[in-house]
C-alpha cells in the first residue's frame, strides 16, 4: 500500500503541472462515477427509502401508510418462527461450514502434491460451484426421492432391509438433506482455496521438518496449520457470510416445511414480504438480520484487508 | 538421523500416493459425480422409468421428450433466453463501470481504503435486505419483472466481484508501459484505454466470466423481481414445486440445460478460479 501511494506521488506531483494534478483528479472520479452512481441508486437509495417503510405500514393487505412506530419491529421481535428461523440459520452455517471446511481441508491435502491425474480431478471437483444452487436442490430432490430415488434404495441393499426415510419432510432428516445439498455444492471453495494455500507453503519448511525428524502430525500442526491460518479465516469468512442467506435449497426441497420447521431467516423474511405481503413487517425484519449480519462484516472483513493490505 | 533411514521416506514421497489418499479421492469424486450423473439420466428416462424399483440405472429407450417438453410446455425457452440477454447486458455492464472504477482505486487509490471496502461490502450484504427496498422501488418505477430492471439489479450485485476482481489485477500489474505512454504525451485516458485495458484483457475475460456465472444462476433477485415476463432459467424451476413425482424427467432435462453452459465456462477458466472465489484476495 506504502509503496503504491509514493508511485502515485511521483507521477503526478513530480512530473505534472497543478492543472495536470487537477485533471487527474477528475480523471479518477470520472472513472469511479458509473459504478458508485450505479450502486448509490439501485442499493443504497432503496435501504434509505425502507428506512421509512420501517415505521409505517406498507403492507398490501392492509391500505394506507399510517405511520405505526415500532410496531413492525415488535411483530417479528415476538414472533417466534423469527426467532427460530434464525436460530436455524446459524445452527446450520455453522454445521455447514463446519463440514466443508474439515472435507475441504481434507481434500485439499489428499491433492497437495502433484500426481497423474491430478488436474483431472480438481476440474471434476469444482464442477459443483457453476451450478445453480436451485438446481442443486432439484438434483438433491431426485437423489433423495422416496421411494423411487436412490439413495433409499442403495442404503436398503447396504443395510439388508427397507429404507423408507423421507428426507424431505422428517426430521431431523430434512436437515440432513439441506446439509448434504449445501456440503455437496460448497465444500469445492473451501478445498480450492486451502489447496492455493497449501500449494504456496514452501517445500523447504517440509524438508526442514523431515530432516528433524518432525511426526506427520506434529508437521501438520505446527507448520501446516499456521501456514495457512490466514487462507483458512478468508476462506471461513467468504463461507459463512454466504452461508448465513441460506433459501435457494430450502425453498426447493423442504419449502421450510413440514411446517415452519425448515425456515431459514431468509425464506422467514420472504414468506412473510412475498406471500402474505407484510412488506414493511418483512423490511423490519430484514434490517435486524442486516445489521446482525454487518455486525460480522466489519468484524471479519475489516481484519482480512488488513492483513491483505499490510 | 541416519541415510538408511531416510531414503524410504523421501521415495514415498515422490511417487507411491497411500491408499487411504486413493480412497478417500475416489468416494469423493463419486459423491460430486453421482447426482450429476442421475439428474442426467433422469432427463433421458422414459416417464415410466423413473417411478420404478429398484431404480433404473440406464434407461433401454433414451428419449427426449422431457427437453422438448421442460423447453415448450414449462416456458423454459423463455427463460433460457431472459437468462441470456439478462446475463450478458449485466455481465457487460458490470465488467465496463467495475474495470473503470478497479483502475481508478488500483493507480489512484480513489477514496483510500473507505470506498473499496465499500463496494467490497454490498458483496456481503444479505440479498433479502436489498430486495425488499429494490423491489417496492422498481413497483414505483415500474421496473418490475422488466428486463431492464433485472439488468440493473444484476449489475450492481455483481460490481463487487468485478470491481475487486479487476482492482486485484491492475495492482498486480506493473505500471512502467502507462507511465511511458504519459511520458510520450497520451492523456491519462488514452493511457487507460490503449494501454492498460489491453494489458488487463485476460483478468477482464476471467471476471466476465464469473460475473456471467453469478447472473445465470442467480435465483433469489429473480423469484422476487420477476413474475410472467422477464423471468428467468432458475426461477422455472417452481413450476415443478407443486407436483409429486410426475415431472422429475422435465425438472431434469431443464437442469441440464441451465448447468451445462455454466460448467463449461467455469471450468474454462478455472485457473482464475482462486481469484474469482475471494475477489482478488488470493492470487491462486
Amino acid at each position: 500500500m506504502a509503496g503504491s501511494a509514493t508511485a502515485v506521488g511521483t507521477i503526478s506531483g513530480g512530473r505534472h503541472l497543478p492543472s495536470a494534478r487537477q485533471s487527474d483528479r477528475r480523471f479518477k472520479w470520472l472513472l469511479v462515477a458509473p459504478a458508485a452512481l450505479l450502486i448509490l441508486a439501485i442499493s443504497i437509495y432503496p435501504l434509505l427509502f425502507s428506512i421509512w417503510v420501517l415505521f409505517v405500514n406498507y403492507d398490501f393487505q392492509i391500505p394506507g401508510h399510517a405511520f405505526v412506530g415500532l410496531k413492525n419491529f415488535s411483530q417479528v421481535i415476538f414472533d417466534p418462527v423469527a426467532r427460530y428461523s434464525l436460530w436455524v440459520t446459524v445452527v446450520l452455517s455453522v454445521i455447514n461450514v463446519t463440514i466443508e471446511f474439515i472435507l475441504g481441508l481434507a481434500i485439499a491435502m489428499a491433492l497437495a502434491k502433484t500426481f497423474r491425474g491430478r488436474g483431472v480431478i480438481i476440474s471434476i471437483l469444482i464442477v459443483p460451484l457453476f451450478i445453480s444452487p436451485v438446481i442443486v436442490g432439484q438434483v438433491w430432490v431426485l437423489m433423495l426421492h422416496n421411494p423411487f430415488g436412490p439413495t433409499n434404495y442403495l442404503l436398503g441393499q447396504l443395510l439388508g432391509y427397507d429404507v423408507t426415510i423421507k428426507w424431505l419432510t422428517q426430521f431431523p432428516w430434512n436437515f440432513v438433506a439441506l446439509i448434504l445439498a449445501d456440503v455437496w455444492q460448497w465444500t469445492p471453495f473451501m478445498f480450492v482455496i486451502l489447496l492455493a494455500g497449501l500449494t504456496s507453503i514452501p517445500p523447504h519448511v517440509y524438508e526442514a521438518a523431515e530432516l528433524d525428524g518432525v511426526g506427520p502430525w506434529l508437521t501438520f500442526w505446527n507448520i501446516t496449520l499456521p501456514y495457512l491460518a490466514p487462507m483458512i479465516f478468508l476462506a471461513i469468512t467468504f463461507r459463512l457470510l454466504d452461508a448465513v442467506r441460506l433459501f435457494d435449497t430450502i425453498f426447493i426441497m423442504t419449502g421450510g416445511g413440514p411446517g415452519t420447521s425448515t425456515y431459514s431467516a431468509s425464506f422467514y423474511l420472504y414468506t412473510i414480504g412475498f406471500t402474505q405481503f407484510h412488506l414493511s413487517r418483512a423490511t423490519a425484519g430484514a434490517w435486524i438480520f442486516m445489521v446482525l449480519t454487518l455486525l460480522v462484516i466489519i468484524f471479519l472483513v475489516r481484519r482480512l484487508l488488513k492483513a491483505e493490505t499490510r | 538421523m541416519t541415510p538408511a533411514v531416510k531414503r524410504p521416506v523421501r521415495r514415498s514421497r515422490l511417487s507411491r500416493t497411500p491408499i487411504w489418499r486413493i480412497l478417500f479421492l475416489t468416494v469423493f469424486i463419486i459423491f460430486v459425480l453421482a447426482p450429476l450423473y442421475w439428474v442426467f439420466v433422469t432427463s433421458i428416462k422414459p416417464s415410466d422409468d423413473y417411478l420404478a424399483i429398484p431404480p433404473v440405472w440406464y434407461p433401454d429407450q433414451p428419449t427426449i421428450i422431457h427437453y422438448t417438453a421442460a423447453l415448450f410446455d414449462y416456458r423454459g425457452l423463455n427463460g433460457l433466453i431472459n437468462s441470456l440477454i439478462i446475463s450478458v447486458a449485466a455481465t457487460f455492464l458490470s465488467c465496463l463501470f467495475g474495470t473503470l472504477m478497479a483502475y481508478s482505486l488500483a493507480r489512484f487509490n480513489t477514496g483510500g481504503q473507505h470506498l473499496s471496502f465499500w463496494v467490497l461490502s454490498q458483496r456481503f450484504l444479505p440479498p433479502i435486505a436489498i430486495v425488499l427496498p429494490i423491489f417496492l422501488n422498481y413497483r414505483a418505477l415500474g421496473l418490475n419483472d422488466t428486463h431492464i430492471g433485472m439488468i440493473l439489479a444484476y449489475t450492481v450485485f455483481t460490481l463487487p466481484v468485478s470491481v475487486w476482481m479487476m482492482f486485484a489485477y491492475f495492482r498486480g500489474m506493473p505500471r512502467s508501459l502507462e507511465e511511458a505512454a504519459l511520458v510520450d504525451g497520451c492523456t491519462r485516458w488514452t493511457s487507460f484505454w490503449r494501454v492498460a485495458v489491453p494489458l488487463a484483457a485476460p483478468g477482464i475475460v476471467a471476471a466476465a466470466v464469473f460475473t456471467f456465472i453469478a447472473c445465470w444462476t442467480e435465483f433469489f433477485f429473480a423469484l422476487v423481481l420477476t413474475s410472467r415476463n422477464a423471468y428467468t432459467l432458475p426461477t422455472v424451476f417452481r413450476a415443478f414445486l407443486s407436483f409429486q413425482g410426475a415431472q422429475y424427467g422435465e425438472a431434469s432435462a431443464l437442469a441440464i440445460v441451465s448447468l451445462v453452459p455454466s460448467i463449461v465456462l467455469g471450468v474454462l477458466v478455472q485457473k482464475h478460479l482462486v481469484r474469482g472465489l475471494t475477489l482478488g484476495a488470493i492470487r491462486g
